[in-house]
């Protein structure tokens, strides 16, 4: 082929990168005006999440709670939140029904679903087997990003301490509550590696932590590490200052 | 660096970027499959908003563009190796974007993400540049 004279070939090179540039300036400006975009036009619908801003009548209130705010897993928040608050507990635990009660609506309403605050669970099993049975179903709902009303669910039907408490009959029943779960899969998936090496981790990271007992918090933001907080007594106006101290960086 | 030698390693980081971006394009479908190490930053950079433009994820749109360079440098002419030296700016443009977004706004890193906008991109604009300088005048 015929060499381009020099010239001519310095116009095309100007031309082809500034088309270039302004093309990916203008990718730039729709990714930017974009980015909430599917938040306000649709009901919070991902591919992988509960999508449902609809709540049934008989819906109860754990699951009318989450519902419509995205779940990846033990995540409850939206993607890309860079302050979340991660909390140790126990399904067995009374403190942590008082927490999940008392304060934790009070926390998604105010963090959670203005998109400032995502809430990750961490589950531990140091009460006894009625802890490990229902983590693991919660786990396992985590797998289909349902675990938040999963949690809820337990708390609401808390019994006493390794009574036997978390039957069959009691997970099928909090297994049938919440929408679009497919309860088979879940009860397969509570027995699989999968959701016993998440066990081992979340007790990893609680010793690495220095977890003194259930409920215990910490705050994350961005890239730091997690810091410790004491928010007592549990109720949202002791969690306030640290989270909103987090959301000012 | 011959002209011959220039655009072999241009091949070869077209090839590295294709493997990237085909892999975040398919955890991007599969999040399951995401190897990440870190603090779940991966995650958080997959599924923020920034993910997906105008529809379409930007993983499929960085394997279209690598694609692209690839053919240009395939291509061996006067005029694809201005496109593709065009090709590199607007990418380079675009990812060091991409790069600000994980480091201030989403405040998260995706190691794969990271490894094209930072090492790949100007990587492959770099060499794009030298192979222009080195082209045969007229």
């Amino acid at each position: 082929m015929m060499p381009v004279p020099k010239t001519h070939r310095n116009r095309i090179l100007a031309i082809a990168i500034a088309v270039a540039v302004v093309i990916a300036i203008v990718l730039v400006a729709v990714s930017y005006l974009t980015r909430d975009g599917a938040d306000e036009t649709t009901p919070v619908v991902t591919t992988d999440t509960v999508a449902t801003e609809t709540v049934a009548p008989d819906t109860s209130t754990a699951v009318a709670l989450v519902a419509g705010i995205p779940q990846k897993g033990t995540v409850l928040g939206k993607a890309g939140t860079t302050v979340r608050l991660l909390q140790f507990e126990d399904f067995q635990c009374p403190v942590c029904k008082r927490y999940t009660d008392d304060a934790l609506p009070a926390l998604i309403n105010e963090y959670v679903k203005p998109g400032l605050v995502r809430i990750d669970f961490r589950g531990l099993t140091f009460l006894g087997p009625d802890s490990e049975k229902a983590l693991r179903i919660a786990l396992a709902a985590g797998l289909q990003n349902r675990l938040w009303e999963v949690v809820g669910l337990f708390y609401e039907n808390q019994g006493t301490e390794n009574s036997g408490w978390v039957t069959d009959a009691l997970i099928d029943r909090i297994l049938g509550e919440v929408p679009g779960l497919d309860a088979a899969k879940v009860k397969v998936d509570a027995k699989s590696p999968a959701v016993t090496k998440q066990i081992a981790a979340t007790q990893a990271e609680a010793t690495a932590l220095n977890v003194q007992g259930t409920p215990w918090f910490y705050v994350g933001v961005g890239f730091r590490p997690p810091y410790s907080i004491s928010p007592l007594p549990l109720e949202p106006s002791a969690f306030r200052p640290a989270l909103d101290g987090a959301l000012k960086g | 660096m011959s002209d011959r030698l220039l655009r072999v390693a241009l091949i070869v980081v077209c090839a590295a970027g294709i493997a990237v971006a085909a892999y975040l394009t398919y955890v991007h479908y599969q999040p399951e499959a995401l190897i990440c190490t870190g603090s779940g930053g991966c995650e958080t950079v997959q599924d923020s908003n920034y993910a997906v433009l105008v529809g379409i994820p930007v993983a499929v749109l960085g394997l279209a563009v690598w694609i692209a360079a690839l053919a240009l440098t395939i291509w061996n002419t006067d005029l694809a190796r201005t496109l593709t030296t065009a090709l590199a700016i607007g990418s380079l443009t675009f990812t060091t974007y991409l790069v600000i977004l994980q480091l201030f706004v989403l405040e998260a890193i995706c190691p794969w993400c990271m490894a094209n906008d930072v090492v790949l991109v100007p990587l492959f604009t770099m060499l794009a540049l030298l192979r222009l300088r080195s082209a045969p005048d007229a």
